[in-house]
């Protein structure tokens, strides 16, 4: 008999079970410690067990900006029509002016800046102009947290939006399609497809094999799966040895991609093991665009307060989209007029669309801070950035940016307030405080090499 | 000087191909120095002014002559020579026959230089199946047809298409989604004998006959001596477990006992220690006859002891949830699958399961992986086979698990190409593919899909390549050959987006998911029937005939065509006809409330002629610093005026121009006379001083473009057929590939074969 195989599969499950666990909560330890929040963290995690958490959620084209910015800053900040459908949450959030994305400019490559604000929004890099061949932007702070802290959950990230990647053609002048509908960047060269389907989203968070499976069957299954994933990764390492450098990278990719998957297995007693209250299963891609951001945003709050995740992007829709938004009145396609050439028609739709995105984030910040947690909610307990890489439209701009961060961060951050940074203040260091916070510190990302201070005091 | 700095921002975008030149050549071409003297006159006139001094215009120093063999540069020169962009309208202008003369030596000069022996056919990266590819292989490796990719995430997309190499990743969530797949395809594909499996009929107590007792809730009470029964059918005799699920209450000294009785004959007793609240399943194995029973639940020894001093031990009763008969156990399954038999083609025998193992998977395996299995590659996926029964399960089960490793192993998910010798540093030399690549370059450019048995059979006894011709002919017969429409040409025509266009429902009511499908099939089934009836590709830009059903043709205003299927419709009207007036395109090149000549432009410059034009120039659409727009005017005249600015003018002379001559289509492809108020001017001037008025005359100059629109045809498809964006070199390749079809006059079966015998598609480079 040949049972050897198997035998030491299963001796090195033993193995990895434990090395999975125990060293990464130690990892934990110095990055958190080292960071300047390790005292509300550590008493936030300690006294309640309450983690932090993160969400990036992106727009595209930009904002009508003199719709967005408060012009007073400070704790009594006015609320322009943008930021106005926010109002019941206005305590709970902060308005950031100031910050620039540099990676978004041109620096000689020419046209391409839709592309570039997405590839650069949470990498803080100047994406290289390619068509397909060696893409390259940078790792994004996302998947930073991910990298992180992303064990401590049943999950280590979740990227979600409501736009495929584009179809066919072209996205944005010489770039690559990739460029324009990614936000999550893995490595440099390697962007994390999103999620589009609710159902296939909900089913991912809280399905956990055939229903009505023993413990017995779900051990078995699991078992089958990880000699499954053995057995691939001893092909892809003997694979990857035949092969040139080109090709060893995309090895590469498959095999973190199966070491991620051994891990979530051997995480998975972490499942909550029983289906959300209050959500039916989705039956599939919404018709209704409203819907559907509803649907992303529910799951988004469902997946927080059950901890299957502490890290999630969602891209409202791609870079350069040219959605049309007939349900608020704007049959016209989103880009075409975001080149408004200063009629006054035109921005006064590009506001209507802005305001559609946000009253959407306004009922899911709504939903967290109904969510009790703790001797809080959940609202308290997380850091919700919204922006975009993109300033107007029409110009281009990929500084003085439409961004906002909402939460508490489990009392890391002070909102209600409107903040004016020094311009070309790097969004990154936004992104650095937040990974901070999460308990991810690390020295540099992108362009972005310090924190904001403020955002606590 | 604004406007060229803008023009030559965008020319650095202007990547791809060398111009069209005279094939065949000679190899060799012209000493350097001859070159640089021939055009040096004609730069020094015409272009130096700008394109020279200290800081010439976009770092392009023309003044100091670029190297000979800069041939990025030189095309790009070529280019806006030959499209007229250069010099600018405002600059002195070079006569026709200094044109002539400058395009003339430029071209020999790209031409001639390394078409000779020793080119690099390219080298692409390991390819992902991507989600259509992965269907279509799944389809005719296993069997079973069911999309299981509609779960993936979407591919991302590289020079326009969406199979490059390059760009195809593998994130974490993709092979999460492969495993999941791959249970589901093994599930589908191999019948798997488990105890669940056997059908089982589940009576509850309540619900059935009685004798004695009443309705507790959710199980029947007996709390004094009495039954429950019911009838049952049974299909085929054979052994069956009886099942009753009941808890007691308890007094005297033995349990209460429920008697198992079939046909009022007692089989089994069960004693019942299960407690209230939390009751047990109880069951016996039998054999029985087909047909109908009489299955009963009985409790059979009622006790009632009032004085007991504990007063939970002074009643015995019974209760009963539910009866249950499952079987026949080991009954052979109704009809296996046809992927079953397919896949597990060997007796099992009982001594020789390991050898039956490895045949199966053996064979599966090399066709999965699209080359012979090594035995070792064998060896370890039979030890799943294994795996399966140390845990108590079946062959069958074992199987399933080795097929599922096979289906997320990097060797099926990714198309290898090896390098004979893998070890050898750097010096290696450009090389043929083998033929078992060769059978898999070729069935996934025709099929989206993996080899069929006859070429996995040539390329077995190693004669695929000598028999290429007549695979290829046989092949573009075959109807999996309807891939290179539904990926090839639905990406290459960029008309996939038509499934997301949202055109505005009050200015185009007619416009529904109905009719989009309706423009979709269309376009679809014109170039089905290019490829079937082996046609011309010029056709493909004008023809007298199209497909329709009802929907489209009253939309089309084309009377005599009814119902909902398609049809081959003759076109008298000159103006329809070719994929420019397809309402598939047009609809894809208009904004969602009117039409775009400039995105129509931009379209057959960039889809039909592979003359991308160059990026607008930064704060582009600005028109602030120069007045407002006359928002009353047509839309041409508020065009022209944004034309009036010189840094636009140069790129949307050309770009309007085409796009203008489509305006008789709205923005849903419908014909129409008047835009609003205005009467609809479909004429347009080009560069070169030509004029045109109307789709008609438009698409007679497209076909004057016949060797341009070839020469894109081939390069796209070329793309499309490598997995790889093209690089300098290829453009040998590309040359040839568009001089063969149009010497075989332009047959679609030409381009094919062109591409298919071409270096970059037969080998591989080295580095």
């Amino acid at each position: 008999m040949k049972h050897s195989w198997h035998i030491s599969r299963r001796a090195a499950l033993k193995g990895l079970g434990t090395a999975l666990v125990l060293p990464l909560l130690d990892s934990m330890l110095p990055a958190t410690a080292f960071s300047p929040f390790a005292r509300a963290l550590q008493a936030a995690e300690t006294a309640r067990q309450l983690p932090n958490r993160a969400a990036f959620v992106y727009v595209p084209n930009g904002m009508h900006m003199p719709d967005w910015t408060p012009s007073q800053v400070g704790a009594g900040f006015d609320l322009p029509p943008i930021l106005a459908t926010l109002s019941p949450v206005k305590d709970d959030f902060m308005v950031i002016t100031g910050l620039a994305q540099d990676g978004g400019r041109a620096h000689g490559d020419g046209g391409g800046d839709h592309a570039r604000a997405m590839a650069s929004f949470l990498t803080g890099t100047h994406p290289k102009k390619t068509h397909g061949a060696d893409i390259r932007a940078g790792v994004s702070a996302d998947q930073v947290a991910a990298e992180k802290v992303g064990r401590l959950t049943r999950f280590a990230s979740l990227e979600l939006g409501c736009d495929a990647g584009a179809q066919s053609g072209n996205c944005d002048t010489g770039y690559s399609c990739a460029y324009s509908s990614n936000a999550a960047w893995r490595t440099e060269s390697q962007p994390v497809a999103k999620e589009v389907n609710p159902r296939l989203v909900f089913e991912r968070l809280f399905t956990d094999g055939p229903p009505g499976e023993t413990k017995e069957a779900k051990a078995r299954r699991e078992r089958y799966r990880l000699s499954v994933l053995d057995f691939v990764q001893e092909d892809a390492a003997s694979l990857k040895r035949r092969l040139g450098a080109n090709d060893q990278r995309k090895l590469d990719e498959y095999l973190t991609s199966v070491r991620e998957l051994e891990a979530r297995i051997a995480r998975s007693e972490k499942s909550p093991g029983e289906g959300p209250v209050g959500l039916p299963k989705p039956a599939g891609v919404p018709e209704d665009y409203a819907e559907h951001i509803r649907l992303m945003y529910d799951l988004m709050a469902l997946a927080f307060q059950s901890d299957l995740t502490r890290v999630v992007t969602f891209v409202h829709a791609n870079e350069g989209s040219n959605r049309s938004y007939p349900f608020i009145g704007v049959s016209d396609g989103h880009h075409d007029l975001s080149h408004h050439a200063g009629d006054a028609e035109k921005q006064a739709k590009i506001s209507k669309i802005n305001q559609f995105h946000a009253s959407h984030l306004a009922r899911f910040l709504q939903k967290l801070k109904e969510t009790p947690e703790g001797d809080g909610n959940l609202l308290d307990h997380s850091m919700i950035a919204f922006g975009s890489a993109i300033g107007d439209g029409n110009r281009h701009n990929h500084d003085d940016l439409p961004i906002m961060l909402a939460g508490r961060g489990c009392g890391t951050l002070k909102p209600g307030r409107h903040i004016r940074y020094e311009r070309e203040t790097p969004l990154n260091n936004l992104w650095l405080s937040m990974l901070d916070r999460l308990g991810a510190h690390v020295d540099r990302l992108g362009d972005g090499k310090g924190t904001l201070s403020e955002l606590n005091a | 000087m604004v406007h060229r700095l803008g023009l030559l921002l965008c020319a650095v975008c202007l990547a791809g191909m060398a111009p069209r030149a005279a094939a065949g050549q000679p190899a060799g071409g012209k000493p350097e120095a001859a070159f640089r003297e021939q055009v040096k006159p004609f730069l020094a006139r015409y272009c130096n002014d700008c394109h020279g001094g200290a800081e010439p215009e976009k770092n392009l120093a023309l003044d100091k002559l670029p190297d000979a063999d800069n041939r990025d540069t030189w095309t790009r020169v070529h280019k806006y020579l030959h499209g007229r962009i250069m010099p600018p309208k405002d600059a002195a202008q070079p006569t026709a026959e200094e044109f002539r003369a400058v395009l003339a030596s430029i071209e020999a000069h790209l031409s001639g230089s390394d078409c000779g022996l020793a080119r690099n056919p390219g080298r692409v990266t390991i390819r992902r199946l991507n989600r259509t590819e992965y269907d279509n292989t799944i389809r005719d490796l296993v069997g079973v047809d069911f999309h299981p990719s509609d779960d993936f995430p979407s591919d991302d997309i590289g020079y326009g298409f969406d199979q490059i190499g390059d760009v195809l990743s593998m994130p974490p969530i993709l092979l999460e989604k492969y495993l999941a797949a791959a249970d589901q395809v093994v599930d589908r594909a191999i019948y798997v004998h488990t105890p669940e499996k056997t059908p089982r009929q589940t009576f509850p107590a309540n619900k059935v006959q009685h004798e004695g007792g009443n309705d507790g809730a959710n199980c029947w009470q007996l709390a004094s001596s009495g039954s429950v029964f019911t009838e049952v059918e049974l299909p085929a005799s054979g052994e069956y477990i009886l099942r009753g699920k009941a808890f007691a209450t308890q007094a005297g000294n033995e349990l209460a006992k429920m008697a198992f009785k079939l046909d009022d004959e007692q089989v089994h007793v069960a004693d019942v220690a299960a407690e209230p609240g939390a009751a047990e399943v109880y069951e016996t194995k039998l054999r029985i006859k087909p047909g109908k029973h009489r299955f009963m639940l009985a409790f059979i020894n009622d006790f009632y002891d009032p004085q007991n001093p504990d007063p939970k031990r002074r009643d015995r009763n019974l209760s009963i949830e539910y009866l249950e008969v499952q079987g026949p156990l080991h009954a052979p399954p109704p009809e296996l699958p046809e992927s079953h038999k397919k896949i597990v083609f060997c007796e099992l025998k009982k001594g020789e399961l390991h050898e039956c193992a490895e045949k199966i998977l053996g064979r599966f395996a090399s066709r999965a992986f699209r080359r012979p299995a090594t035995a070792q590659e064998v060896e370890r996926l039979v030890k799943f086979v294994d795996l399966a029964r140390a845990n108590g399960e079946s062959f069958e089960r074992g199987i399933q698990l080795a097929l599922e490793a096979v289906l997320v192993s990097p060797n099926f998910l990714f198309r290898v190409e090896q390098d004979p010798e893998p070890s050898a540093g750097g010096a290696q030399a450009a090389h043929e593919i083998n033929e078992y690549e060769l059978a898999t370059r070729l069935s996934y450019f025709l099929y989206s899909s993996m080899p069929d048995d006859g070429l996995f059979h040539d390329a077995h006894k190693g004669r695929l390549r000598q028999n290429l011709d007549k695979h290829v002919s046989r092949m573009l017969k075959d109807p999996k050959c309807r891939a290179l429409v539904d990926n090839f040409a639905t990406q290459w025509l960029e008309i996939r987006r038509l499934q997301n266009v949202t055109p505005d429902s009050k200015l185009f009511p007619g416009f529904d998911d109905e009719l989009r499908q309706a423009m979709l099939e269309e376009t679809k089934r014109f170039i089905a029937a290019v490829v079937e009836e082996d046609r011309s590709v010029l056709d493909l830009l004008d023809a007298d005939f199209t497909f329709l059903n009802e929907r489209l043709a009253r939309h089309y205003r084309i009377e005599g065509v009814t119902g909902p299927e398609f049809r081959r419709v003759k076109l008298d009207d000159p103006d329809r006809g070719g994929l420019v007036t397809h309402a598939s395109v047009l609809t894809a090149t208009s904004n969602p409330t009117r039409t775009s000549p400039v995105k129509r432009g931009k379209w057959i410059l960039e889809v039909l002629l592979d003359m991308p034009p160059p990026p607008p120039p930064p704060n582009a659409g600005d028109l602030k610093d120069e007045g407002q727009v006359a928002a009353s005017g047509s839309l041409r005249q508020r065009m022209e005026q944004h034309r009036a600015n010189p840094s636009c003018a140069s790129c949307h002379v050309l770009m309007d121009s085409l796009g203008f001559g489509l305006e008789n289509f709205d923005a849903v492809g419908a014909w129409r006379d008047r835009d609003g108020a205005f009467a609809i001017d479909a004429s347009g001037e080009l560069p070169d001083g030509s004029s045109f008025k109307g789709p008609r005359e438009l698409k007679a100059i497209l076909k004057q473009k016949k060797d341009e629109f070839v020469r894109c045809l081939s390069a796209k498809m070329l793309t499309y057929a490598l997995g790889r964006g093209l690089e300098a070199y290829d453009r040998c390749a590309v040359d040839e590939i568009s001089a063969t079809v149009a010497q075989d006059g332009y047959k679609f079966s030409a381009l094919i074969r062109a591409i298919v015998l071409s270096d970059p598609f037969q080998k591989r480079g080295s580095r």
